[in-house]
């Protein structure tokens, strides 16, 4: 890259916080190295190239005793541990169904994850055919370890590990197309969870707006069936205060048609129909 | 004062530390859901005031899914990298035509790369935070990651160097936590429970080494001191939902800005007995990128899910075109 690159030797502008004369008293850190990172990091002996991160084996042990709370799992490793065999199943039986089967549909983010890494390491041509990548694959594609050989074949001619290149199958670009779509609901799942107070606010706001629609109907019905003439269930401040509906007073007077319900309340209307 | 119209939905902006009108803008289709990304170079136009009011595309490249963050090369003026949803990290140079870009692209990282930032002091290093709960640390002499560094255990939204200590650095989690890490030790430095919700952000303060800025999803920003990490400095409400970015102003020690969901972006001093010092709500979609010209005092720059790149000094409208 040095070669493509300007040289180093063009200055950056002095950051405004570099000139002397702001030190803040005493610091909890060991004071700076002189070097380069990558020399720094090596000299402390806690350097480890090109580690691929396997989200399997995520939770190494670390001092998480301050989370306040316990983590939860994210939502697209919900079933991480059932393998491909559960994976797979979840697939076959509708999981988009409803919101409960949405969660368990990440299980599948597993198979996307084991897919990428894989990719990662052969492309990244860096030595890294070692540990993480086929272990990663014999673990959680299981029987299938041998048939995903093919596709990555193709991108690697002379991959001594694979049989020959061969067009992708069936399942296999399925599963691809499965990784994407579990990937999609991801980043929707993260998006949503960095808007929690957004959602939560959307949804109530909801929740407050059927609420009162409900509320709004109700009384309009009630208007409606006292503009026909239909007494509604009194409220029980009438049952002691006022006993009647005013518009029952003048036995239709003000009113076009005359009564329908000849007797009693809303109830009875309905307990005569059971009746009938 | 400038303003460009991205045709994705804006991610991040930094201005350059070498030209002090030039800008990095990082943008993702469909929101970053699904699709592309393309990482803009923009100059603001020349101060004779021919430019109409519209930054000026310099080069694009584009990914081939979302970018997320990028953050421009301290050691080379044309240098840049871009943290992609991939789980990849792509380094441009804005000097050579796209046939020959991405000069490197780095592929450790298992899930989304959500943030990316260049060591300002040593130069020669910058580090990665994922939704792999982890964080990598890239050094442009090494063909791979230097170094994994792996204790949260939720994702990872942002990992911030130390502007006063070439070593240190904090990272910001899903799992309520930011923690601070020395480059030589094998674990981390110091784990602050910073919130009662997820941390999407931290920034250093440039003048005091012991003191850095967390954002929340619980609409706050909170101001730590490491030596004292049981209770924050300082802590400002006033965002109306999750704060998604916060940065320390490179030229006035207690000076902050944050961005949020909310569509709005605050200045804050955080000694002041009234915190917030401006809330500017040009915008019209969420805001997820903000940065502070350390090269020019008071101007700033923000990206949106509006497609609205705007670069403004402190104290103007972000809308009004440049005179």
């Amino acid at each position: 890259m040095a070669s493509n690159s300007p040289p180093p030797g063009n200055t950056r502008p002095i950051k405004p916080w570099d000139r002397p004369g702001t030190s803040s008293g005493p610091t909890p850190f060991k004071p700076p190295s002189n070097g380069s990172t990558s020399d720094v990091v090596e000299a402390s002996g806690t350097a480890k190239p090109g580690e691929i991160v396997n989200t399997a084996e995520r939770n190494v042990p670390a001092n998480t005793n301050t989370l306040a709370r316990p983590v939860p799992p994210r939502p697209w490793e919900q079933n991480r541990l059932g393998g491909y065999g559960m994976n797979y199943n979840t697939y076959g039986s509708g999981m988009y169904g409803s919101y409960g089967g949405y969660g368990g549909s990440y299980g599948g983010g597993l198979y996307g994850n084991s897919l990428y890494s894989g990719y990662g390491g052969l492309n990244g041509g860096s030595g890294m055919y070692g540990g993480g990548m086929y272990n990663g694959l014999g673990g959680s594609f299981g029987g299938y370890g041998m048939g995903m050989g093919g596709p990555y074949g193709d991108r690697d001619p002379n991959n001594p590990y694979g049989p020959p290149s061969q067009p992708p199958g069936f399942w296999v670009s399925f599963l691809r197309v499965m990784g994407g779509v579990v990937n999609f609901f991801g980043r929707i799942a993260i998006l949503i969870d960095q808007n929690t107070q957004a959602f939560h606010m959307f949804m109530s706001a909801l929740l407050q707006l059927f609420d009162r629609s409900g509320l709004l109907y109700g009384e309009l019905a009630r208007f409606v069936f006292r503009l026909l003439g239909i007494r509604t269930r009194p409220k029980k401040a009438h049952l002691a205060g006022s006993g009647e509906v005013p518009g029952n007073d003048g036995k239709g007077q003000r009113y076009i048609e005359g009564p329908k319900a000849n007797d009693g309340s809303w109830d009875n209307v309905w307990g005569n129909n059971v009746k009938a | 004062m400038a303003v460009f119209k991205t045709p994705f939905n804006g991610y991040a902006v930094r201005f350059s530390p070498f030209h002090e009108r030039r800008v990095l803008v990082g943008t993702s289709q469909n929101f970053g859901i699904l699709g592309n990304g393309r990482l803009h170079v923009l100059d603001l136009p020349p101060p004779g005031g021919s430019g109409g009011g519209l930054l000026l595309p310099v080069c694009a490249f584009d990914t081939a899914d979302a970018i997320y963050d990028c953050a421009w090369s301290e050691s080379h003026e044309s240098l840049a990298v871009a943290a992609v949803a991939d789980g990849s990290v792509k380094l441009f140079d804005a000097s050579l035509p796209a046939s020959s870009n991405p000069l490197r692209s780095l592929h450790e990282h298992s899930r989304e790369v959500h943030s990316v930032d260049w060591n300002p002091l040593r130069r020669d290093s910058f580090l990665t935070a994922s939704w792999d709960d982890s964080v990598k640390l890239w050094s442009l002499d090494r063909p791979a990651s230097l170094r994994t560094f792996r204790e949260h255990a939720y994702c990872v939204y942002s990992a911030a160097w130390s502007a006063r200590h070439a070593d240190v650095f904090a990272s910001a989690s899903g799992d309520r936590t930011v923690r601070v890490w020395d480059v030589r030790d094998p674990a981390s430095s110091l784990v602050i429970p910073a919130h009662d919700h997820e941390v999407l952000s931290c920034d250093w303060n440039k003048y005091d080494e012991c003191s850095l800025a967390t954002a929340s999803v619980d609409k706050s920003v909170r101001v730590w001191d490491v030596r004292a990490p049981r209770a924050p400095l300082a802590a400002l409400a006033g965002h109306a939902y999750a704060v998604r970015r916060v940065r320390f102003s490179p030229h006035r020690e207690s000076l902050l800005m944050s961005c949020s969901y909310d569509m709005t972006v605050r200045l804050w001093d955080y000694r002041a007995d009234d915190a917030l010092l401006a809330a500017y709500d040009h915008h019209s979609e969420f805001v997820l990128g903000i940065d502070m010209s350390a090269l020019v005092d008071g101007l700033l720059a923000s990206a949106g899910w509006d497609e609205l790149v705007y670069v403004w000094p402190h104290g103007t409208d972000p809308r009004a075109v440049m005179p």
